[in-house]
């Protein structure tokens, strides 16, 4: 924890994940602070999309501790953890393809009851991506990849969430959507929404964040404000390709 | 009956029954990707206990209706909760093994409590018939079609509008991702075990009434024709299963016009199979969901397999080959002639639901075709029995490979669908095709087994015959696993398409697997003619072929000297505690679910 940083929302503490024999983690220790972006960076096989199963309780760490507004949350379910604020865009989206955009956006909801809220939520979704005003009633397996990333955020916001989790939200998509994207996480922080992504797009991620970890085979390798590290010389080597090219 | 519109009434209404049951398997095949052998059982549940409801406690139909559907449900959540979802994180073969368990079981607790006799199970609504057209309809005619289409309605509603059923559409979809919006799963999987158990119980309700029968057999019919219903709609395509019932309905229906009542399920299984081979997603799903199922290299339970040394084979079979020299009871060789040609069998479903990955739970029909040629060979052309048995042996491997191989371009669950079908394809053949089988009359007086010209009567002799030829099938068998051809067997096995990629024709290996395990099956079976003395189109049926498949899980899958531990033992263990007859599937059913949930690698390993 740097100085002066909020009290954190998500902290992960000394984690320690295993497929099997293979572990995946090494002492993992990340927080996220109250309504930052924090950004985690790594190349294929670094352990990434693990750490987002570990906050999401898909996957169970082996040791260490995952704390959520100062409340453990080892011992709670996926829909429990939900529960309690944390919502995610995951790797590829994973739509519900089969069923509509507005059902979508509305299982985002699901876990809250207070229905005449969540239609004024889904009208504020079409205002914040009003291209999916047209395509409420399409097959949401239908859309563009870039679409389909505009529900998935759509569907995470739905839920009021304190916290979002993101799995490599720019990946696959056009550059137009790529701006776009990173133009609307920017938007969403600002409302007040924490989030934390991972990204092989370091320089980015790096643009947006403000806190960054790089992971390398299942250890922090770097970690600091976003500002320092897209200009350390390492991050520079390793993932920028030596020049600036965002 | 004579007309074409009281065919056509008549598949229509036995579509809405098949539509009950199939709509319950596509719910679940959707959210849990499983194939629930147990739907059937449900159904004989319900059926009897609107036979308890009606005759004993003579309530009133609608009443009848309620009670079935909530003690149906019940069983469902019992079984969701206890058989299944202590198997979640189990491998892929473990949810289906155990639904199989599960159907013994209470198949079997259902005829300890009733008895195996048919019952009377009368229709609660006046015998009158009413002319529409040129044909005839009855108020249970009518009733059936009303609960078909309103159940179809009610569940419709529930999946569009209210939020558990959009939980339960979502699950089927992406279930990590439902679990992400907060969806807890196993709530869903216990909705939608509590739905189609009702289901299927109000459907084993109305066809009793239908009827007027009720018998423990239903159980087994019932799971063949739901799935059977259910993939040609397209597995946990839910309307697909509607449309995939009356289609089944009106082909049995239209069938049974034409050929004759003994025709009924021949014209299911073709279906079955014409649909698998032709679309294998259903006739009602798109190219675009062709999920294959992710079942590679996950199927069997990985394990290290239990070593035991060549010397130690070696004394136990001296110590076998010389048992009927010691003062050992006709009793005793008895049993262990029966574990050796149990063994044969479980050396041939081994190899090829083990070695090469294909469940065959139709495996009986090999033994069957093994037993005709063999007998109809002695009988009528006096060929030696001996050949006789060789000649059953081959025949099994080229019409049994003939006839899986329809299967091949399968995985997973549905190569256990196909060869279940196939194996009552050859079932229903045998007893169809009197010229050749003699039909239901079955075949008698065949002749006793005889090697060169000596005929083997005494307990000893046929034991060392059997011993003796289940000990050369099993050293071929072990020989052909550690050499290359094994190794391909198990690439195949672990990822076929990887296989694929490096330039297995994954065809001809799953050929030769089968010619292989159709030869071991079918002497299997010639020896057992012979043994007999009397042959049937029921001698070789479904249960033995899930015997087979609790034997070679009970070794260990691929395991050859597991395969034949695992005979000696279902066979000796229930002689050794004297179980009655009546327990005995009942105890199979329970090892086998024991067997799926504390050591689904058995008890040798997987090899």
């Amino acid at each position: 924890m740097t100085t002066g940083a909020p009290e954190p929302l998500l902290a992960l503490t000394d984690v320690n994940t295993f497929y099997g024999q293979a572990q995946v983690h090494f002492d993992l220790s990340i927080t996220v602070g109250r309504g930052h972006i924090v950004c985690l960076l790594g190349g294929n096989a670094s352990g990434k999309s693990t750490t987002m199963k570990i906050i999401l309780g898909l996957v169970k760490p082996r040791s260490g501790e995952v704390t959520f507004d100062g409340a453990s949350l080892i011992s709670l379910t996926t829909p429990q953890i939900v529960r309690r604020g944390i919502a995610s865009v995951p790797e590829a989206r994973r739509l519900f393809a089969d069923m509509s955009v507005r059902e979508n956006i509305l299982m985002g909801a699901f876990v809250r009851s207070d229905r005449d809220a969540v239609a004024q939520d889904l009208d504020k979704m079409l205002t914040l991506f009003p291209k999916l005003g047209q395509r409420l009633s399409q097959r949401a397996g239908s859309l563009s990849g870039g679409e389909q990333q505009m529900v998935a955020m759509a569907r995470a916001l739905m839920s009021r969430p304190r916290l979002i989790v993101m799995d490599e939200p720019t990946m696959g998509l056009s550059p137009l959507y790529v701006d776009r994207v990173l133009e609307l996480i920017r938007t969403i922080n600002q409302d007040g929404v924490s989030i934390f992504m991972v990204e092989q797009n370091a320089s980015l991620a790096l643009e947006i964040a403000h806190e960054a970890y790089v992971l390398q085979t299942g250890k922090i390798v770097l970690s600091g404000p976003a500002r320092t590290l897209k200009d350390d010389p390492r991050v520079r080597d390793a993932y920028l390709g030596g020049s600036e090219a965002a | 009956m004579s007309s074409w519109l009281d065919y056509t009434i008549n598949g229509l209404i036995v579509g809405n029954v098949y539509a009950l049951v199939a709509v319950g398997l596509a719910l679940i095949f959707g959210v849990s990707r499983l194939i629930n052998f147990a739907q059937g059982s449900i159904y004989l549940v319900g059926a009897y206990i609107g036979w308890v409801a009606v005759v004993q406690l003579h309530t009133p139909l609608p009443l009848t209706i309620i009670v079935v559907a909530v003690v149906a449900a019940v069983v469902g959540l019992i079984i969701e909760r206890f058989g299944l979802r202590p198997l979640q994180n189990s491998v892929r073969i473990a949810p289906l093994l155990a639904t199989i368990g599960i159907s013994f079981v209470l198949d079997q607790l259902v005829m300890l409590t009733f008895s195996p006799n048919p019952r009377a199970l009368p229709s609660q609504l006046p015998d009158v018939r009413f002319q529409v057209g040129g044909g005839t309809i009855g108020p249970l005619d009518l009733l059936i079609a009303g609960v078909g289409i309103s159940s179809a309605l009610l569940l419709f509603v529930f999946l569009r509008y209210t939020k558990l059923g959009w939980a339960v559409r979502a699950a089927s979809q992406d279930r990590d991702a439902a679990m992400q919006m907060g969806v807890d799963v196993n709530r869903v999987n216990q909705t939608v075990f509590g739905i189609a158990a009702a289901l299927g119980g109000v459907s084993g309700l109305l066809v009793g009434m239908y009827y007027n029968q009720i018998d423990t057999a239903m159980s087994l019919q019932a799971t063949l024709k739901g799935v059977v219903a259910e993939v040609v709609g397209g597995a946990g395509n839910v309307p697909g299963a509607v449309i995939g019932s009356m289609l089944l309905g009106l082909v049995e229906s239209y069938g049974v016009a034409v050929f004759g009542t003994s025709y009924r399920n021949l014209f299911a299984f073709l279906l079955l199979v014409v649909v698998l081979v032709l679309r294998p997603n259903g006739l009602f799903a798109s190219a675009r969901q062709a999920p294959p199922e992710p079942l590679t290299g996950t199927f069997i339970a990985p394990s290290r397999p239990v070593r035991i040394p060549r010397w130690a084979l070696a004394v136990a079979i001296v110590a076998l080959a010389i048992l009927p020299l010691l003062p050992v009871s006709f009793y005793i060789l008895q049993t262990l002639i029966n574990a050796w040609l149990l063994g044969m069998l479980a050396l041939s479903l081994t190899l090829v639901a083990g070695t090469i990955g294909q469940v065959s739970l139709g495996h009986a029909a090999l033994l069957a075709i093994g037993a005709y040629t063999s007998a109809l060979l002695s009988l009528t052309l006096n060929v030696p029995v001996g050949l006789a048995i060789m000649a059953g042996g081959l025949m099994s491997a080229a019409l049994g490979t003939i006839l899986i191989s329809p299967s091949f371009r399968l995985r997973g669950h549905y190569v256990s669908i196909a060869t279940l079908a196939i194996g009552e394809i050859v079932s229903l053949v045998i007893l169809n095709w009197e010229s050749v089988t003699r039909g239901p009359i079955g075949i008698s007086g065949i002749p006793p087994l005889s090697l060169f010209g000596y005929d083997l009567i005494s307990p000893a002799s046929v034991y060392w015959f059997a011993f003796a030829v289940m000990v050369v099938l099993a050293l071929l068998q072990a020989r052909l696993l550690g050499s290359h051809l094994g190794r391909c067997f198990r690439a195949i096995r672990d990822d076929d398409i990887a296989a694929r990629a490096y330039g297995l024709s994954l065809n001809r290996y799953k050929s030769l697997a089968f010619i292989f395990g159709g030869f071991a099956a079918g002497v299997s079976g010639g020896i057992a003619a012979h043994l007999y003395s009397y042959i049937n189109h029921e001698t070789f049926n479904t249960q033995q072929s899930i015997l087979a498949l609790t034997v070679v899980i009970l070794g260990g899958l691929g395991n050859v000297v597991g395969a034949i531990l695992g005979a000696v033992a279902l066979v000796g263990l229930p002689e050794v505690f004297r179980i009655a007859a009546e327990y005995r599937i009942l105890i199979y059913g329970i090892v086998l679910l024991l067997l799926v949930r504390f050591r689904p690698q058995g008890l040798l390993g997987t090899i």
